[in-house]
């Protein structure tokens, strides 16, 4: 197990939303601001690991013809628990996350590290590689809500940067998610193949 | 299925520390395997649903208790009173009225109601006066679009404009009608949302007076 070989494929060379293309959905949908951004992405890397950790310690016992159904369970089951402290404890996070935390359960990068790390590996490196990946997710989570917020709101983490009046709405919209969402793989796929010459 | 699977393919960012053979031969789907199925995952649905049960147990006081202090609080920022009578109604669209008592005397009414806009449900606490006019009104749960709807339910300064407003010219409309609700431009859906909560909320009380 490589701790720093794992980050840096979580973070950049196997990031999971610029190059595994995982996750859209939820990328797409909360980074309208920096804080949904962080909530999200805190939420989906806990998920992800405590799943990883538990997919990996009953790799063993799952029969393969029903593994999905019980990753599914395990998944939901850690999705649940966190939305139900979410709202506990931390109710304006759970508010403005609102019905993104229930769809973590179908969130494609939990289910693909269960499926292709989690369940060949052992627990140390399964979490781990859950760490890593959920990084990965909420770094590219930042940047964007940091993009949006900005250039659609014209605040940045909740302080006003320039006057609301010359805001783009149309980057805090679902259409402006897909443009800096774009954009952002253009460019790690222009960064990846200008390392690899 | 050939019991000689392929070598996995190497899948995104697995390191492939140890890979497991995967292969199991499906034709050994007797009796004795499809209980081995039916239990694990039984026993998997068990425990996490047993994990769940405890998780709730916990937290369930605490969620419905920051629920009651939400409302408790819009319900005194939009009329202040003394105390709360439930009241019963069959309006649509309204899941609770008081009557407001302050000093032994009437205050007016306060009415919980639900209605929708943009993104789901809007949640809407509409305090009005013994004579039928709009105290306040306050939004205590919500899903509108950030920078678009919430530019009417999370600024408190559109949601005033319907203090004054009452149903003796008819339903409160947006933005024509002499019962006019000036509502935000870009955000109709929610600014009519709002306006058919607090419609809701003078039907409601209507036959109170």
């Amino acid at each position: 197990m490589n701790f720093g070989k794992q980050l840096k494929e979580g973070l950049l060379t196997q990031n999971p939303v610029l190059v595994q293309l995982l996750g859209m959905c939820s990328t797409l949908a909360i980074t309208t601001t920096i804080s949904n951004g962080i909530g999200m992405g805190v939420s989906v890397t806990i998920i992800l690991t405590l799943s990883n950790i538990f997919i990996s310690l009953l790799r063993k016992v799952i029969p393969e013809q029903v593994r999905i159904a019980a990753y599914i369970v395990v998944i939901a089951g850690f999705v649940t628990m966190v939305d139900l402290l979410l709202q506990a404890f931390f109710p304006e996070i759970a508010e403005s996350l609102g019905v993104f935390i229930p769809l973590i359960v179908v969130n494609c990068i939990i289910l693909a590290r269960a499926e292709s790390f989690a369940s060949k590996n052992k627990p140390l490196a399964a979490a781990v590689d859950g760490i890593c990946q959920g990084i990965g997710y909420t770094l590219i989570l930042l940047v964007m809500s940091a993009i949006r917020e900005l250039l659609g709101a014209g605040t940045l983490g909740g302080t006003r940067v320039f006057p609301e009046e010359f805001s783009a709405t149309l980057i805090a919209m679902p259409v402006g998610g897909f443009l800096t969402l774009g954009l952002l793989i253009a460019l790690m796929q222009w960064a990846q193949s200008k390392g690899g010459k | 299925m050939s019991k000689k699977k392929k070598d996995q393919a190497p899948e995104a960012g697995g390191t492939a520390v140890s890979t497991q053979p995967k292969a199991m031969n499906v034709s050994s789907l007797d009796s004795k395997y499809i209980t081995r199925l039916t239990v694990t995952l039984l026993a998997i649905c068990a425990v996490t649903a047993l994990l769940l049960g405890v998780v709730n147990q916990i937290t369930a006081p605490i969620i419905t208790q920051m629920q009651e202090e939400k409302t408790r609080a819009a319900m005194a920022q939009v009329l202040a009173a003394d105390s709360y009578e439930p009241l019963s109604t069959e309006a649509p669209g309204v899941t609770a009225l008081y009557r407001a008592v302050s000093g032994g005397k009437d205050a007016g009414y306060v009415a919980e109601v639900a209605t929708n806009g943009f993104g789901g449900e809007i949640d809407l606490v509409v305090g009005i006066d013994a004579s039928g006019a709009v105290t306040g009104v306050a939004v205590t749960k919500q899903s509108e679009t950030q920078n678009i709807g919430s530019k009417v339910v999370s600024d408190q300064a559109v949601l005033d404009r319907f203090i004054g407003m009452g149903s003796g010219d008819g339903p409160i409309t947006v933005n024509s009608g002499s019962n006019r609700f000036d509502g935000v431009s870009g955000a109709t859906v929610s600014s009519k949302g709002v306006t058919a909560g607090v419609n809701a909320a003078l039907d409601a009380v209507k036959s109170y007076q």
